[in-house]
């Protein structure tokens, strides 16, 4: 009797546990879905919706006062068939692969020159200096570089003039305008990759280097062989934050040339600002736009199937 | 044994001589910020005179007065500022907080599919989400509003990753305890991880806030009229109007406009470079 009844109840208290696991896990997932709900709305209106709107804007020739109509693929045909979209297309890739190489390249050996013992106020000056450009809108420091790079009122003419040198029409030569407004990204953003390797540095362990010292392997091997293979995700993060940054680049070039001289500077977000709200070619708008995510996307995409194969 | 002392010594050297040029290019980096405070104390006559000033060459005011009593309707145009990164950042503290909890902490169904979705979201530019916000704005009489540009950033992708990334790096074991003892999951959240989370808060508080003070784009798009403006868009207004003489003046709205940023910055260095830091490296 009194152990049939033990089973019994033990029967019993089991049934009770994993009831009350399974209202547990009821009362979690519930909790869950609550404390994602406010960001999952904000995210399905602001970012999720537009997103399918402005793809479907994009197969579209939107007019809400006589009526929109479909019209296929025609709004790509025209941006990948104008020669003056393609300019602009072909100088926002260029823009992006020059800014992104040097603001990484740069951010880098800033950080390896950083990467040693210093006191730390001497750490707080850098990073202070370095970093200041990156937290500053570029629309401050574009109207800045405005007046360095002007012409005859200019700094650095001022300054190049005084030592003898011939003056640089910087952002009014058309061969020039480009990178003279790399060399502003450059300054601008280079701090914050230096900040992301300097950490990465602190990362790779110390006595892996110091064997190799003690080997008497010279600095760049050490570079090539161990630091830089155990940083490598670390290089392949910055390579596609820079990359998605670059490609929306808008507010320097709107500044510092309005996209002149001629078309030589001008930028895919340039151009969806000006088809889109300057003419109210919405559709193609959009078009272009969604041209621009496809590019990031790839790039990401690719970057991510690299960085699998080649990282450790 | 000499060797090693030798190859100590030149250690010594490079690491100097280093340090001296990065000292140097520090330097350099903060020329256009020493010339832009120093032009905002120039008296307008001077303004173009060469050579340029790195130090301020007085502490005469008048430019600043200037700017606020200008055409440019400048206070407005700072408390627009102020309001949208306000909003804005303390909307993210609550919305990205709240599901990196969720994410972090809960286990429910379509959870890790959630979180995919949304860190695709970090991919997609303002340019692709921009037109339909703008059109959906105007029939709902949101545009030329600056809260309408603060309602598009109430929560982000990188704020829920990066809250949610410094949760998983906490313990777990005090929310446990207080589970068994039967505290709800509200309670949970707001009595222990949140004070755990001070760190990453302050970080991307900072982060937020000088992000949406430096919004130009979505800003230039969406707010018309000098009122509804927000700073970095109405700078190029101000620039428009003084560009034949007031180069001081522009500059003395300038050295305004990225105070409250730049003095966020010296106080908090730490958490704005440890929340970089910590999104960055850990992807």
């Amino acid at each position: 009797m009194a152990t049939i009844s033990t089973v019994g109840t033990s029967e019993r208290a089991a049934g009770d546990v994993r009831r009350r696991t399974s209202d547990l896990a009821r009362a979690q997932a519930r909790a869950g879905y609550l404390f994602v709900l406010p960001t999952s709305v904000l995210y399905l209106t602001f970012v999720i919706a537009p997103v399918i709107v402005t793809c479907i804007l994009a197969f579209a020739y939107y007019d809400p006062m006589l009526g929109s109509r479909w019209v296929g693929f025609d709004n790509f045909i025209r941006f990948f068939t104008d020669r003056r979209s393609l300019q602009i297309l072909w100088n926002t890739l260029r823009f992006a692969f020059f800014a992104v190489t040097f603001n990484v390249l740069v951010g880098l050996i800033l950080a390896l020159a950083l990467n040693r013992a210093m006191p730390r106020w001497l750490l707080y000056f850098f990073r202070l200096s370095f970093f200041l450009p990156v937290i500053i809108a570029a629309a401050f420091v574009s109207i800045v570089w405005g007046y360095f790079f002007a012409d005859d009122l200019g700094i650095i003419n001022y300054y190049l003039r005084l030592m003898g040198l011939p003056s640089v029409r910087w952002l009014t030569d058309a061969n020039q305008a480009m990178t003279s407004i790399i060399v502003m990204d450059v300054w601008k953003n280079t701090g914050f990759f230096m900040i992301i390797f300097i950490a990465a540095l602190q990362g790779v362990p110390r006595s892996i280097i110091e064997a190799a010292v003690m080997d008497g392997t010279p600095a760049w091997r050490q570079f090539l062989r161990i630091t830089l293979p155990y940083i490598s995700p670390v290089v392949f993060f910055c390579i596609v934050y820079a990359s998605i940054g670059a490609l929306q680049v808008f507010e320097s070039i709107t500044i510092l040339t309005q996209g002149g001289p001629g078309d030589a500077t001008r930028s895919l977000s340039i151009l969806i600002v000006e088809e889109g709200f300057g003419s109210f070619q919405i559709g193609y708008a959009a078009s272009i736009s969604v041209v621009m995510t496809v590019i990031i996307l790839i790039i990401t995409a690719v970057q991510q199937l690299l960085s699998r194969k080649w990282v450790q | 044994m000499d060797n090693v002392l030798a190859t100590r010594a030149m250690k010594r050297w490079v690491d100097a001589a280093i340090i001296a040029v990065m000292i140097v290019l520090a330097i350099g980096m903060l020329l256009p910020f020493l010339w832009l405070f120093s032009m905002s104390f120039r008296s307008v006559a001077d303004a173009y005179k060469m050579p340029p000033s790195f130090l301020p060459p007085s502490l005469d005011f008048s430019n600043y007065v200037e700017v606020l009593t200008s055409r440019v309707p400048f206070v407005r145009i700072y408390v627009n500022s102020i309001l949208v990164a306000v909003v804005v950042t303390v909307g993210q503290l609550v919305t990205c907080t709240f599901a990196a909890f969720a994410f972090a902490r809960l286990r429910f169904r379509g959870r890790d599919a959630l979180f995919f979705i949304l860190l695709i979201g970090l991919m997609f530019p303002a340019q692709v989400t921009i037109l339909p916000i703008y059109l959906g704005y105007a029939r709902l009489g949101l545009l030329n509003q600056p809260i309408g540009l603060a309602l598009m950033y109430l929560t982000s992708s990188f704020g829920v990753f990066l809250i949610r990334q410094f949760m998983l790096s906490q313990p777990k074991a005090l929310e446990e305890a207080a589970l068994m003892d039967g505290a709800g999951y509200f309670k949970i959240f707001w009595r222990i991880s949140l004070p755990q989370l001070r760190p990453a808060l302050s970080a991307l508080g900072i982060i937020t806030f000088t992000q949406t003070w430096n919004y130009y784009f979505q800003a230039r798009v969406l707010l018309g009229p000098e009122e509804s403006m927000t700073l970095p868009i109405a700078m190029d207004v101000l620039r428009g109007y003084m560009a034949s003489g007031n180069l001081s003046v522009v500059m003395a709205a300038m050295s305004m406009s990225i105070l409250p940023v730049v003095l966020l910055f010296l106080i908090a260095q730490k958490f704005v470079i440890e929340g970089i830091t910590m999104s960055g490296i850990k992807t």
